[in-house]
């Protein structure tokens, strides 16, 4: 995202009442409910085809219900950060889920649950629509009810390159000569595949690399949330390991902008996905993983990131099909015994 | 009187009957109630979408960025009055699709936010016509357009639906979500039509403030004439000669002035400009005495952009900049 416009952002003023004013009852408003009722033949399909992600009680998530025997897809990245998630489809808790394959470039999750004769979703023919169409997504739930929010299509779909680009999340000690650790970021790749503050960095990819701008130069063309080949050095061992990236934004968020500041919540995992549809849902909430229906109640995509407070991602349908077609081939290939280790494969209770 | 009296009201009337007529049914009902409504607004909206967008720029100014609108051919911008903070600056405006025009600010009320500025390239503009007449109403559909967080032209400018939902004299609020860049950017009722531009928001994402058309109608003619009106808090009258550098200097014996002294975050220091160097010109006025650098800042206001022409060990240098308040 272009950083150029700090000095004239809008004017954070105070909701003071205006002076002699004529105000519009809530109800009548676009998230009010006199304007929601309108969609409720897409609510509808939220009911059955969208799942709820719970932590004990705490909404987490959503999903897109893909098939019958209960396979849903969800942001990867939340659930994982969820100790023992439960799911609600329709008025049906269930609770044992299970997170059967992975996809972190695009950040979502292959969940199953056992269930049977469910009513998946039914994907739109395209996500080509005119931006101004509308589009209508999961609103907050009641434990039977599922409530829906409307908006529209608001840019053109496009990608969204990893913020400040894909990094390892450490910070080297300027002092050294050689590539040392000064430190390893909490959120980063980095700190899952075991480097610590010590470790001086050799080789990207089986490349050499012994300064600063030869990591950037190694990793300017990777995408956030695939991983690359590490060889580091640890006291006398030489040791590899396979690093996820992440955005650099997204890992050091002392750089939050001032748009940040007035966006209250946003998604953690915002930036670094191949391709994204983007819509207009005021939506004071960050949670996301749900469907984003067309007025024909079709999947015109999964709502993927709470950008801010003006702008949302969806992954556009044709992406979420494929996407869908690898994750379910990678965990039934995992799920047949002769392969259950298959790698790549993230399994927990 | 009587004569006068007729021609007001011949005049007003086909204005009225061309809103009437124009005007989507569905801003008439309270919510909409069922598919046609929606599909109405729907329809409404990606037919108003090519023109609007086409009129709405983004504007750079200085290090910050905002949004702006075309209203006629010939390249009148009109945006916030916090976006161009000042009158007959110089600023780029950036079109939908990437091209880039020269521009300078024109007039702005500092009370209520409003703001114009004219393209200086010459051209032919795509632009939208204004609501001359107030004819919005509480509760009708409207859209939000801007370059949100700044230009991106993958992306393009961001539209967002939604409600006028309070009307004050000098103030529309509606629940399109706005977000820094959209100051100054159009919104617009389901014909295309210009009814008000982004001013401010409040930390409620449905908290979204807009100057409305009437406060340009009125205050059309100054800000033509490129007047600062008002006193308020959306900009602040610039004073001649409040603007500094932050540097000492001396004459020098082979021309041009030379540093003696750099001040403490000063725009001077933020340049890295040293003692030792020296400067020859300050926008290409030949300097050969500190009184002469003094006389030409007598001229200029903090904020204004200079370029200064500097000597380095032998070496020149440009830098342009600007300057800081005194």
């Amino acid at each position: 995202m272009n950083a150029n416009w700090i000095r004239s952002v809008l004017f954070c003023a105070l909701a003071t009442p205006l002076p002699g004013q004529q105000s519009l009852e809530s109800i009548y408003r676009t998230t009010g409910t006199a304007v929601v009722a309108v969609f409720e033949t897409q609510r509808a399909v939220l009911q059955t085809s969208s799942a709820v992600i719970l932590e004990g009680r705490k909404e987490t998530g959503y999903g897109v219900v893909i098939s019958a025997d209960g396979y849903i897809l969800t942001k990867a990245s939340e659930i994982m950060e969820v100790k023992a998630p439960a799911v609600t489809v329709d008025q049906v808790r269930y609770p044992e889920v299970k997170i059967v394959a992975v996809d972190p470039a695009w950040d979502v999750a292959l969940l199953k649950i056992e269930a049977a004769g469910l009513i998946p979703v039914v994907y739109a023919p395209t996500s080509d629509v005119p931006q101004g169409t509308w589009v209508v997504e999961n609103g907050s739930t009641s434990r039977t009810k599922r409530r829906l929010m409307a908006g529209i299509v608001s840019a053109q779909t496009r990608e969204i390159p990893a913020s400040g680009g894909a990094a390892l999340g450490v910070v080297l000690n300027i002092q050294s000569k050689a590539l040392e650790i000064e430190e390893v970021n909490e959120e980063s790749g980095a700190k899952e595949a075991g480097l610590q503050k010590g470790d001086v960095l050799l080789e990207i990819e089986g490349k050499p690399v012994k300064k600063i701008e030869e990591i950037a130069e190694a990793l300017k063309d990777r995408k956030a949330g695939t991983n690359v080949k590490i060889t580091y050095r640890r006291g006398k061992d030489k040791k590899t390991a396979e690093v996820r990236l992440a955005a650099k934004g997204e890992m050091f968020t002392d750089q939050m902008n001032r748009n940040d500041m007035m966006s209250g919540k946003f998604s953690k995992r915002r930036s670094g996905f191949p391709r994204v549809m983007q819509h207009d849902i005021l939506s004071d909430s960050t949670i996301v993983g749900g469907p984003l229906l067309d007025l024909e109640g079709r999947c015109l995509g999964m709502n993927i990131a709470h950008a801010n407070r003006a702008e949302n991602f969806s992954i556009p349908v044709e992406d979420l099909k494929a996407l869908a077609e690898r994750l379910m081939k990678q965990a039934t290939e995992a799920l047949a015994p002769d392969k259950a280790d298959t790698p790549a494969i993230e399994a927990m209770d | 009187m009587t004569f006068r009296l007729i021609s007001l009201f011949l005049a007003l009337l086909p204005c009225a009957a061309f809103a009437a007529d124009d005007r989507l049914y569905v801003n008439d009902k309270k919510a909409p109630e069922n598919r046609k409504d929606i599909d109405a607004l729907q329809a409404a909206l990606v037919k108003a979408l090519p023109q609007a967008r086409s009129a709405t720029v983004c504007i750079e100014i200085g290090e910050g960025s905002g949004s702006g609108v075309i209203v006629s051919a010939d390249g009148l911008i009109l945006t916030a009055a916090h976006v161009t903070a000042g009158v007959k600056k110089k600023v780029t405006v950036i079109l939908e699709d990437g091209t880039k025009l020269q521009a300078e600010t024109l007039g702005l009320v500092a009370d209520t936010d409003a703001a114009m500025m004219r393209i200086t390239d010459p051209g032919t503009y795509p632009f939208v016509d204004i609501d001359r007449t107030n004819s919005t109403r509480l509760g009708d559909w409207v859209f939000a357009l801007g370059h949100s967080g700044g230009f991106d032209k993958q992306r393009g400018s961001v539209v967002r639906l939604g409600r006028l939902v309070r009307i004050a004299n000098s103030t529309f609020q509606s629940d399109c979500i706005l977000i820094g860049g959209d100051s100054g950017g159009p919104l617009f009722d389901l014909t295309g039509q210009l009814v008000g531009i982004h001013s401010r928001v409040g930390q409620q994402l449905q908290v979204n403030m807009h100057v409305p058309m009437s406060e340009y109608v009125k205050n059309w003619d100054g800000l033509m004439k490129a007047e600062f009106i008002g006193e308020g808090p959306f900009a602040k009258k610039t004073e001649k000669g409040n603007g500094f550098i932050g540097i000492a200097t001396e004459a020098r014996a082979q021309g041009g002035l030379r540093v003696t002294k750099v001040g403490n975050k000063c725009p001077a220091e933020e340049q890295g400009i040293k003692v030792g160097d020296a400067i020859l010109k300050i926008n290409e006025t030949p300097l050969a005495t500190p009184t002469e650098l003094q006389d030409l800042l007598k001229e200029l206001s903090a904020g204004d952009e200079i370029t200064l022409e500097l000597e380095r060990d032998g070496k020149m240098e440009n830098l342009t900049f600007n300057l800081g308040e005194r």
